[in-house]
């Protein structure tokens, strides 16, 4: 009986575990739509707004999903309690910090830091040129990111429930 | 000050805040031009400050303004978004919190032969605003006759104090006063000096019922209020186009009183310009106040009525 209720857990934890992995594939195309979102939200922002930096990314991130959204009101925060930041060090900390509790992959964090470098410092034009830059880059990444995500998400999971019934398969 | 002092770079600050209250006190601009020494202007004098705080007339004891402190004190002036002040770089000066003035020099960017903004900035001019409240205290009982506000002319040479008088006539008729209850005012304000607006904020006190239109072109402007927010009393510094002169003619036939300003050193010398001297002999103005520096900034000279003789004082209603 014992012996049932162990090979059911493992069952279920190894489940779950293949459960797990599968969702960062499925939210990574998720995360990544948003981010697109944000930064075209910013485009506007800065293009036919004219709005500061910070106040830009406070408006992106209550807008967009949460996960994505953070980001930027975390970037805002930092941007207005310390001064002696600039906007890029600003956003490179928040990345920093806020990246870990995404599902999203250094390729990005990559664009991102590069048009952080150019944030706020030019006027519209050359703004817009930088931020559609980065817009096509994350485009790219997006369909990389569905094309894995078909791939390995029923993957992931099928393995983790099989695996879990190999271990038991060889317990008893 | 205060809001000076917050968008300074740290290392500018902590040298600024230990000069003397006696020259904080009186501090009108503080110049900084990168690789050069920090200048200060305050009172009638202009001296350079060291790195301790003192103040000197040797430049090379100077603290020294580098480029990372253009990038930091464009930064903070800019919100870190200098996009948003494309308009203000083409104009050469930014206004920012407190009605205060920037103006900037650096390389010049033209496209298609006009200038399209600065890029290189390296020159500051930071001019401290002050409100003067009461100016306009003198010269209001004459603004009015029978209870009416008169169509106004205020007439001065550069640097007398006539945006001064102009804002303050705004606040007192705005807020309303012992000559007339508050009025609604609309104040086109193209240099942004009457109201020292910040994203449309007025950052100067020009009353309640104040409506501004910054940064837009007068003439323009004037009939832009009229149509939209129906003023009493439209504020408007320096006419001197001809289409100020039409847009002045229609605003007063409106049903609208108008107070206005003109640089000059007194009425024979406005009228031989041709919009302005066209307005006079059509008698559009019924009051003109004529200042001088003679007995300090904004020494009122003279006040004239639409005959040019001297206007007498009206009670309090």
């Amino acid at each position: 009986m014992i012996k049932l209720i162990g090979a059911l857990m493992v069952l279920v934890s190894a489940s779950m575990v293949g459960w797990q992995i599968s969702r960062t594939y499925a939210k990574r195309p998720v995360q990544l739509r948003a981010l697109l979102v944000a930064l075209q939200m910013l485009e506007t922002e800065i293009v036919y707004g004219l709005t500061p930096l910070q106040r830009a990314f406070v408006k992106v991130g209550q807008r967009v999903n949460k996960e994505v959204g953070n980001l930027f009101l975390l970037a805002a925060e930092l941007l207005e309690q310390e001064r002696a930041l600039s906007a890029e060090e600003s956003l490179q900390k928040a990345m920093k910090r806020h990246w870990p509790q995404t599902a999203l992959r250094k390729q990005e964090q990559e664009v991102l830091a590069s048009l952080s470098q150019v944030l706020g410092s030019s006027d519209r034009e050359d703004q817009q040129k930088h931020l559609r830059l980065a817009v096509t880059h994350l485009r790219g990444l997006e369909e990389e990111a569905r094309a894995e995500q078909d791939k390995y998400e029923k993957m992931y999971k099928s393995l983790g429930f099989l695996g879990g019934l190999l271990v038991v398969i060889l317990m008893f | 000050m205060q809001e000076i002092m917050a968008i300074l770079p740290a290392s500018v600050r902590n040298i600024m805040t230990v000069l003397p209250s006696t020259v904080l006190e009186v501090l009108e601009e503080i110049r900084l031009r990168q690789n050069q020494p920090l200048e200060i202007r305050y009172g009638q004098q202009t001296s350079y400050v060291t790195p301790a705080g003192q103040i000197t007339s040797i430049a090379r004891q100077g603290w020294v303004f580098t480029q990372e402190h253009v990038v930091k004190l464009l930064n903070q002036v800019s919100q870190h978004s200098l996009y948003a002040l494309e308009e203000e770089l083409k104009r050469g000066y930014i206004t920012v919190v407190g009605g205060h003035r920037i103006g900037i020099a650096g390389k010049v960017v033209l496209e298609r032969g006009e200038v399209k903004g600065i890029r290189d900035v390296t020159s500051f001019n930071i001019r401290i605003a002050r409100e003067k409240k009461g100016v306009a205290q003198k010269v209001m009982p004459y603004l009015f006759e029978k209870g009416t506000l008169r169509n106004t002319l205020v007439i001065s040479p550069p640097m007398c104090g006539k945006t001064t008088l102009l804002r303050d006539i705004a606040r007192q008729i705005s807020y309303g006063n012992e000559w007339s209850s508050s009025r609604k005012v609309g104040i086109v304000d193209e240099r942004s000096e009457l109201a020292g607006c910040l994203q449309g904020v007025p950052q100067r006190d020009v009353g309640p019922r104040t409506d501004v239109l910054d940064a837009c072109p007068k003439a323009i402007g004037m009939m832009m209020l009229i149509r939209s927010m129906s003023p009493d009393v439209l504020i408007v510094d320096e006419i001197g186009r001809p289409e100020d002169g039409d847009a002045v003619w229609e605003a007063i036939h409106a049903g609208v009183a108008v107070v206005c300003s003109a640089h000059g050193s007194d009425v024979e010398e406005v009228a031989r310009r041709p919009m302005l001297g066209k307005l006079i002999r059509h008698g559009a103005f019924s009051r003109y106040i004529v200042l001088s520096r003679s007995r300090g900034v904004g020494t009122i000279q003279a006040i004239y009525d639409s005959s040019l003789n001297p206007v007498k004082k009206e009670q309090p209603a």
